[in-house]
């Protein structure tokens, strides 16, 4: 059994005039110590996506349905008090920004024991040992010392450091990342990375990246999924999505990247922009983008497809491999 | 390098510090009985020398915090330099009083990060793009400028018909759009653009790529080019300045520097970049942290965090020095031979 079962998500915001869908029907798995990549530009869903794994999800919005299964029990019907327990000693999470995330007013030390007192009967003087164990653990300098150290004293990269120490207390199972290094410079974005990663191995933590970085999700995770408003538009293991991408938003997303042309020429581009969630269109959302595009897409979603070990939700791609298929029962 | 007669765009020895300390009552500190007068600064530029080509679009590469955005400030002459020359075209402007600058801010325009604070949100589309042109040519009657707008709009792909819709009904890449609009409406020969698509998506950033490569064609444009994204630089640089904390480190052509990059900074740099191919080498870890504009490191500023930094590293500053593959290169390492 998978670690987290994610079925049928359906996601939606209660605003004046009806629901917006922010999910569609979201379904995936994470393995113990699998690497899963959430790839979306924004607006695609993937922070609501991690969010809404724990729940986290502030009105208007509201989980309408489906089941997120963590060990076979459902967190999304789940009340506050049993959601606790999950919370951060469980499910960790890593946020953007850092500094939003620690409390200013709180040296680290605080912060680290309270998190452990909150989940343990532990002595301060235990949890203090444990805090000290972890900031060693992500490698920052003087680690002693930044425990009476506030916020504001640390710079970026070290902030971000003592967030994945915070999220390693409780020795959870599941880190979700939401782009952990967005807001960071590109060589401490490569230590952090770096960081995380050893750790998430060495502790055979499931580690959950959301980004919009192709890049990062092709080095870091095994798996991943490729979201387009609001839907997962295809899913498999990186390597082969990176290498031979089926769905022709993916394509377009791997092609449009700088490194992809030849320097001093045109970028490959798509068209337009990913739709807001009140003026979705019909049938398959990136029909408006897309050069393949049928009257089959504009007027029904495209259902699952399987291509070799890739999920793919597009009209053509599957007419591709049905007509190889009678092709190969021809010659056969 | 092969340098033309004349650089479009020449900065000498530019230097550029900012004032942390206040008026003269907030720098008086107390101590061991007496007063003592304390001043910081934050030295955002230290000694640039740069020239960008006609034609070419220069980019220039750091860090948040190397300085980079205040060259381009500082260039555009919306900040004034502490010490340094600017030249355009030969004639020096970082001096010029308001009246006599006014003929090179038509020939310099630049290009902001982020679409959502550089466009008036009170000012419909129509407004934002026709008060350059009004203002740089005042005799223009009404029926020329808004054909100017028309034309303009047309060439970065915005319908001229949505012209009297406001800043905030449009996206991204479309306020994008418009703010590339606005800098080429007075038909400038130099372009500065400060992360002009660090704030978009990467299918957005594709096309206002192609948009700023299209218009470079089109018109002839030079661009001094600043931005965090390598890959964006390999694609779109003629050549690269690498900065750090306020000195150039490194200049080459886009391909010499991407071959064979010789700082170490530079080295580290490119091997941060994530790229799809995952069967590169590991990449350079820098340890260290990372020193600050305002206490700046004696000797060369990357030492703190640089594996072949020594003793003369942290004492004596590197200059920019020509190496053999045509790039030049501010470090004793690769001068001496050891790197």
């Amino acid at each position: 059994m998978a670690l987290l079962e994610v079925k049928n998500l359906d996601v939606r915001f209660a605003v004046r005039g009806g629901d917006l869908k922010a999910l569609r029907k979201i379904s995936f798995s994470l393995d113990k110590g699998e690497r899963l990549g959430l790839v979306g530009e924004s607006g695609a869903g993937k922070s609501v996506a991690a969010f809404s794994i724990l729940n986290l999800i502030a009105r208007p919005g509201y989980i309408a349905g489906g089941e997120i299964l963590f060990e076979g029990k459902n967190l999304a019907a789940m009340s506050d008090r049993e959601l606790r327990k999950i919370r951060g000693n469980r499910i960790a999470m890593i946020f953007q920004d850092p500094m939003m995330t620690l409390n200013p007013v709180l040296t680290i030390g605080n912060q680290m024991v309270e998190a452990l007192k909150a989940h343990r009967r532990i002595s301060t003087r235990a949890a203090r040992q444990i805090a000290l164990d972890r900031l060693k653990q992500v490698q920052i300098p003087s680690p002693d010392k930044r425990l009476d150290q506030y916020p504001h004293e640390l710079s970026g990269g070290m902030r971000q450091r003592v967030i994945i120490a915070i999220a390693l207390l409780l020795d959870p199972e599941i880190i979700i990342a939401d782009e952990p290094t967005t807001a960071l410079d590109v060589t401490i974005q490569a230590e952090i990375m770096a960081l995380l990663l050893e750790l998430c191995e060495q502790r055979n933590v499931a580690l959950m990246l959301i980004t919009h970085d192709l890049g990062v999700v092709s080095q870091v995770t095994q798996n991943m999924l490729v979201m387009y408003a609001g839907r997962i538009i295809e899913q498999g293991p990186t390597k082969e999505i990176i290498n031979d991408a089926q769905h022709p938003y993916t394509q377009g997303l791997i092609n449009a990247l700088p490194q992809m042309g030849e320097p001093g020429r045109r970028l490959y581009q798509i068209p337009g922009a990913m739709p807001s969630l009140n003026r979705i269109p019909s049938g398959c959302p990136f029909h408006p983008r897309c050069q393949f595009a049928t009257d089959l897409c504009k007027q029904e979603m495209p259902e699952y497809v399987t291509s070799g070990n890739v999920d793919v939700a597009c009209h053509e791609v599957r007419k591709l491999i049905e007509e190889e298929q009678q092709q190969r029962e021809m010659t056969s | 390098m092969n340098a033309p007669a004349k650089p479009l765009v020449e900065i000498r020895d530019l230097e550029k510090r900012f004032d942390l300390s206040g008026n003269f009552l907030e720098q008086l500190r107390f101590r061991n009985g007496r007063f003592t007068r304390h001043q910081e600064y934050v030295h955002a530029i230290n000694g640039v020398n740069l020239e960008v080509q006609k034609g070419e679009a220069l980019c220039v590469v750091g860090e948040s915090g190397c300085g980079k955005s205040t060259v381009a400030r500082t260039v555009m002459g919306l900040l004034s330099p502490s010490g340094g020359e600017i030249h355009y075209d030969g004639q020096r402007i970082d001096d010029l009083d308001g009246k006599t600058v006014l003929p090179y801010r038509r020939k310099m325009q630049m290009i902001f990060q982020n679409p959502y604070a550089s466009l008036n949100p009170r000012m419909t589309i129509q407004q934002t793009l026709e008060e350059p042109i009004r203002f740089h040519h005042p005799d223009w009657n009404r029926q020329t400028v808004q054909d100017k707008v028309y034309d303009v709009m047309q060439s970065v792909g915005i319908d001229p018909d949505w012209g009297k819709r406001f800043g905030h009904e449009f996206s991204g890449g479309q306020r994008q759009r418009i703010a590339i609009a606005r800098a080429l409406a007075v038909d400038p020969e130099f372009i500065v653009a400060d992360e002009p698509i660090s704030a978009l998506d990467v299918s957005i950033q594709a096309q206002v790529l192609n948009l700023m490569m299209d218009a470079q064609e089109d018109r002839g444009l030079t661009y001094l080019f600043i931005t965090h994204d390598l890959s964006v630089v390999e694609h779109f640089g003629t050549r690269v300045a690498v900065m750090y904390l306020g000195t150039v480190c490194e200049l080459a052509d886009t391909k010499t520097l991407f071959d064979s990059p010789r700082h170490p900074y530079t080295q580290a740099l490119l091997s941060a970049i994530p790229r799809l191919e995952d069967d590169r080498p590991n990449h350079i870890r820098l340890h260290g942290e990372v020193s600050t504009p305002v206490n700046l490191p004696s000797g060369c500023v990357f030492h703190g965090r640089c594996p072949y930094a020594n003793e003369r590293c942290r004492t004596e500053v590197p200059n920019l020095i020509a190496t053999d593959g045509g790039a030049q290169v501010a470090c004793h390492a690769v001068e001496e031979g050891r790197l």
